[in-house]
């Protein structure tokens, strides 16, 4: 068993003794579709109201691991606890559980209250929620007109308030922003923002890195079926070393500022951007003012200094490449994190999986 | 959690164009085979034995043209039935359906009640208007209807709805299964009436016999109250034994399956 998986099991016990510190937590969850492994060995946790991203490439089995925990699927082995629930008793959490699942599908001839009132009858809701949650999402005054009149964004919004019926105490939204203009994306993110406000814990997941970045707090990263990271999305980002961005007046300017960082022992090199005047160079905003010191010093005129953070898009890309490479307990996030997690209590510090 | 199941499926089936088409359909076929059958009756019998108005003057002259509705009402029947099922697997509405009632077995029976009491109002106002088509063509064909108002011809009468209503029935639950086991509404209505309409018909033209034991023969036979073939009670509860079994094997995938559409 992986060090992430025996800082997981004494989690998932805890949750099966009714603890809440997170609102899922799985051991070893796998899923295979006959010869092919959809999930393999997947230890998720995912902090009590938290706004939790859900990454990976297409086909990493995100999709599958919503429906494991939906109880749409049966896991081929691993267990867990959703709402403090076994992963087997889905009827125990489904009803504090709202989804949604791979797009809104609804019944094109049926208006948006008539394809919530049909959800709202099966889960025994009430019709009275059904037009609070429409006016919630948006959709007040088009409730009656039929689905299949509705926008892109429209229908996810309808399917974002299928997935609130239940006043979920956590909310599972699969690509809730999939095929949605930069204005749908912005509003699809400010109503996530206040579900969290409200107390829900929500497990997003999206293609869009960047969104992911500005709404979630904690991320799960997963790549071809396996947990390569999880953890804060910070700590994440904390792990690339920040660079300082330099431009100088001149070409040559950017030639010797080179040559001075090599002398220096620091690592830089040029970008190819602004006919070569641009460097990036490994040190944090700290050392700036040495830089410009030193650039000074030298003769060299700087028209432009900044520190970059990493994006979660670097991030994550670097991580994916690298997960296959590298082993816990060689500098990366998973035995550090793994550690961590023991003594860090719902936070959850990255933890990763060979 | 069955109440709930049914509640939620006739907010679906409240929507008018399937109550169009459907009670269309139905009515539609009914209404036509009570027609053709009174339009087609001889004045004189011959030696096929073919109807006559004379016969369709008896009690049970108004249930003649019903009768002969049996097969085409299952095919609309299994065809309604298995487009409300193999559809939620088609357009990805089952997952919706299976997070807000997790219990299987009880959202498949909910829903399988529902789109029985559907057919049964659609079978029964169906017979309504062939019964007011029926009077029209004994009017202009000349036939006494005194006996059909009897109370032997309205015994008929009800005796005869409720065996085409059991054969709707029937057909409707096979349309449900097929809906289920084959995961598209598409495929369940193309295969299915295939096998119910043509190859039954083949099988039974040519091995002699088959027909007490294959389902559409047996269900027609029970819509015209029995037949020599298959005797109403021996149709029935060969058709029950059929039904019992699928719905167990349909139920035991429906609940076991991955829902992966």
């Amino acid at each position: 068993m992986s060090a992430a998986a025996l800082a997981t099991e004494p989690v998932v016990q805890a949750l099966e003794r009714g603890s809440n510190s997170y609102a899922v937590a799985t051991l070893g969850l796998t899923k295979r579709f006959g010869k092919r492994l959809a999930v393999d060995g997947l230890d998720l946790r995912i902090p009590a109201g938290s706004i939790t991203g859900f990454v990976g490439p297409n086909g990493a089995g995100k999709t599958t691991t919503i429906r494991m925990l939906l109880g749409l699927i049966r896991p081929s082995a691993g267990r867990g606890t959703v709402l403090g629930h076994p992963l087997g008793n889905a009827r125990a959490y489904l009803g504090r559980v709202g989804a949604l699942i791979e797009g809104p599908t609804f019944y094109p001839a049926l208006s948006g209250r008539e394809n919530l009132m049909v959800l709202a009858h099966l889960g025994g809701i009430s019709g009275k929620r059904v037009d609070v949650v429409l006016d919630r999402v948006g959709l007040g005054a088009r409730g009656l007109d039929p689905f299949r009149t509705y926008s892109l964004g429209m229908r996810q919004r309808l399917g974002i308030g299928a997935a609130l019926l239940p006043n979920p105490e956590l909310l599972v939204l699969d690509e809730p922003t999939n095929g949605l203009d930069p204005y749908g994306i912005a509003e699809i993110r400010a109503m996530l923002r206040s579900f969290a406000d409200d107390g829900m814990t929500v497990f997003v997941s999206s293609h869009l890195l960047a969104e992911i970045q500005q709404i979630c707090e904690h991320l799960v990263v997963i790549e071809a079926g396996r947990l390569i990271f999880q953890g804060g999305v910070e700590e994440l980002l904390a792990a690339r070393a920040p660079e300082l961005v330099v431009r100088t007046e001149s070409c040559e300017d950017a030639r010797r500022l080179l040559r001075l960082m090599t002398r220096i022992g620091r690592s830089a090199q040029m970008t190819g951007d602004d006919e070569g005047r641009t460097l990036e160079i490994a040190a944090d905003c700290n050392w700036a003012g040495d830089l410009n010191r030193l650039a000074m010093a030298d003769g060299i005129t700087l028209v432009h200094l900044a520190e970059r953070r990493a994006t979660l898009e670097e991030a994550f890309f670097e991580i994916t490449r690298n997960c296959g490479e590298k082993t816990p307990g060689k500098g990366e996030p998973a035995g550090a994190a793994a550690d961590s997690d023991r003594s860090s209590g719902a936070r959850g510090a990255g933890a990763a999986r060979p | 959690m069955i109440w709930r199941a049914f509640a939620s499926e006739w907010v679906k089936m409240r929507r008018r164009r399937l109550w169009y088409g459907s009670y269309g359909a139905i009515t539609g076929v009914i209404v036509l085979t009570t027609i053709v059958t009174i339009a087609g009756a001889l004045h004189h019998a011959n030696a096929r034995g073919d109807l006559t108005l004379a016969q369709l003057g008896h009690a049970s002259g108004l249930s003649q043209g019903l009768t002969q509705s049996g097969v085409l009402l299952g095919a609309v029947s299994f065809s309604i039935a298995a487009f409300q099922f193999g559809g939620e697997f088609a357009h990805g509405t089952l997952r919706n359906l299976l997070v807000r009632q997790p219990r299987r077995t009880a959202l498949m029976v909910g829903k399988c009640l529902a789109v029985l009491t559907f057919l049964i109002g659609a079978v029964v106002a169906a017979t309504m208007v062939a019964i007011c088509a029926a009077f029209v063509m004994a009017h202009l064909r000349g036939i006494s209807t005194d006996a059909w108002t009897s109370g032997v011809g309205m015994t008929d009468l009800g005796t005869l709805l409720g065996d085409l209503t059991i054969s709707a029935c029937g057909f409707a639950i096979i349309g449900m299964i097929a809906g289920v086991l084959l995961r598209s509404s598409v495929i369940a209505i193309a295969a299915g009436l295939a096998v119910l309409l043509p190859v039954e018909t083949i099988l039974t033209d040519a091995i002699p016999g088959t027909a007490r034991w294959l389902p559409a023969q047996l269900l027609e036979a029970i819509a015209q109250g029995g037949s020599s073939a298959a005797p109403f009670t021996a149709a029935l509860a060969t058709v029950s034994a059929y039904l019992v079994g699928a719905v167990l094997i349909a139920l035991f995938v429906f609940v076991r399956q991955d829902v992966t559409a």
